[in-house]
């Protein structure tokens, strides 16, 4: 955590376009017809609208970001349970969470569409085969999702999307409070949890050092066709 | 934002927001799916404000209230050993600060603590087991359920108590040897299903 630097944080390429649609709406523009407007929703829904496609865009930063968070963690649970070292008392862990992770990328994705961000590569340099470095990183990934979704909870505009977030957010505080069990760490440890800003969400992947290369942006050009 | 652009984000925002809760419905879930989108037609006409949030957040200290009373008798009886001593001698805390919150939150407008009867819940280590999680998951379901209704300030404190509900219910399942998280997202429950579960637990008297 104490050796980020801003070059670290700029070979954390998903992270950082994800940002930005959160933040700052300076690349919606890339997102092109695939913007969502909350409009159509709430007026289905019985809501009146008091926000326009501008609203509808911050939901998909936001959206975005938690995919990028899921691929980190479906990645990771994944690879774990392909390489088949973690074993005794978490021998079910990386199945079990590897299968609800993956299921809420699916989820992200389908609802992100076009939209969607590519997923980063990753290298988790031998963590997904220590029993103990995997434990305790899994801790932090799960502690940390829950406070990311918690900090965008009140800043999602649509309800359909709020509701489904929410959903998934108490899914990783069982979770935390699961994998802290298993460390011998208590598994709710205040009464209250804070949530995450975006910029620490952040800084703590970057730490990780686990995202390595920023994904290939698929090409919106197909090669010509010359025969 | 020109015409065409706009109209052409409204065609894809309802498949958005229904293709995330179908995906989380086939994703296998699915335990909320059909709660997620039946929830909707209620919505309408019930705006957030901040007479609702004054609503909900009573309902939420009733479910505390009895959460709180529950563990507090259960630490007083003195019958749990080992993990689930520990798991109740921290989660009443919680629970305490949690309905020390919301009465404060509410004012005058707050409602008393009602009678609780928990028979033998409180003292047999399978019963208490039982109960416990059945109630942390009713937490959940009913904060979940809420999170669409309430203004955004509330919710945000909302969020911060929600996620400490679920981890004393993956907590409690670790502790009973079941998995902590079965499903790949947590049902909502509207508040008349939250208030039936609560009915049929019998601890409201």
């Amino acid at each position: 955590m104490d050796d980020v630097t801003f070059a670290e944080l700029d070979c954390d390429g998903a992270i950082a376009e994800a940002v930005e649609r959160v933040g700052g709406d300076t690349r919606a523009e890339l997102l092109g017809n695939a913007v969502v407007g909350g409009a159509a929703l709430l007026g289905a829904l019985g809501l009146s609208s008091r926000a326009g496609a501008a609203t509808a865009r911050s939901d998909v930063g936001i959206l975005n970001y938690a995919l990028t968070l899921e691929y980190l963690q479906s990645a990771f649970y994944t690879e774990a349970e392909r390489l088949g070292a973690i074993g005794g008392k978490l021998a079910d862990v990386p199945r079990q969470l590897g299968a609800v992770e993956r299921a809420h990328v699916t989820a992200l994705k389908q609802a992100l569409g076009k939209a969607a961000v590519p997923r980063p590569a990753f290298n988790f340099q031998g963590v997904t085969e220590d029993q103990v470095k995997f434990l305790r990183t899994a801790v932090a990934f799960e502690d940390l999702g829950a406070a990311a979704y918690k900090a965008q909870a009140s800043r999602i505009k649509s309800p359909a999307l709020l509701a489904a977030a929410v959903s998934i957010h108490s899914v990783e505080a069982r979770h935390a409070a699961w994998m802290r069990y298993l460390a011998g760490s208590t598994p709710a440890a205040a009464a209250f949890d804070e949530g995450k800003p975006v910029s620490e969400v952040r800084a703590i992947v970057a730490s990780t050092r686990f995202v390595v290369a920023r994904p290939r942006t698929s090409s919106t050009s197909r090669p010509k066709h010359t025969g | 934002m020109s015409l065409r652009r706009e109209s052409t984000a409204t065609e894809t925002s309802l498949d958005r927001g229904e293709l995330f809760a179908r995906a989380l419905v086939a994703g296998g879930v699915l335990a909320g799916g059909g709660a997620l989108v039946a929830a909707f037609p209620r919505l309408a006409g019930s705006a957030p404000s901040a007479a609702q949030d004054r609503k909900i957040l009573n309902f939420a200290l009733l479910l505390e209230y009895v959460e709180a009373g529950f563990y507090e008798e259960a630490f007083k009886n003195g019958k749990l050993t080992g993990d689930l001593r520990e798991y109740v001698s921290i989660v009443r805390g919680h629970e305490r600060q949690h309905v020390a919150f919301l009465t404060k939150a509410l004012g005058g407008a707050a409602r008393k603590e009602p009678k609780l009867d928990f028979g033998d819940a409180t003292s047999d280590p399978q019963r208490f087991t039982d109960a416990a999680i059945e109630l942390e998951e009713l937490m959940i379901a009913a904060y979940n359920g809420q999170a669409v209704n309430l203004t955004k300030a509330t919710l945000a404190q909302a969020a911060k108590i929600v996620s400490v509900e679920a981890r004393h219910a993956g907590w409690i399942r670790a502790i009973a040897g079941k998995n902590p998280a079965p499903d790949a997202t947590d049902a909502p429950k509207t508040a008349a299903q939250a208030q039936m579960s609560l009915d049929q637990t019998g601890f409201v008297g």
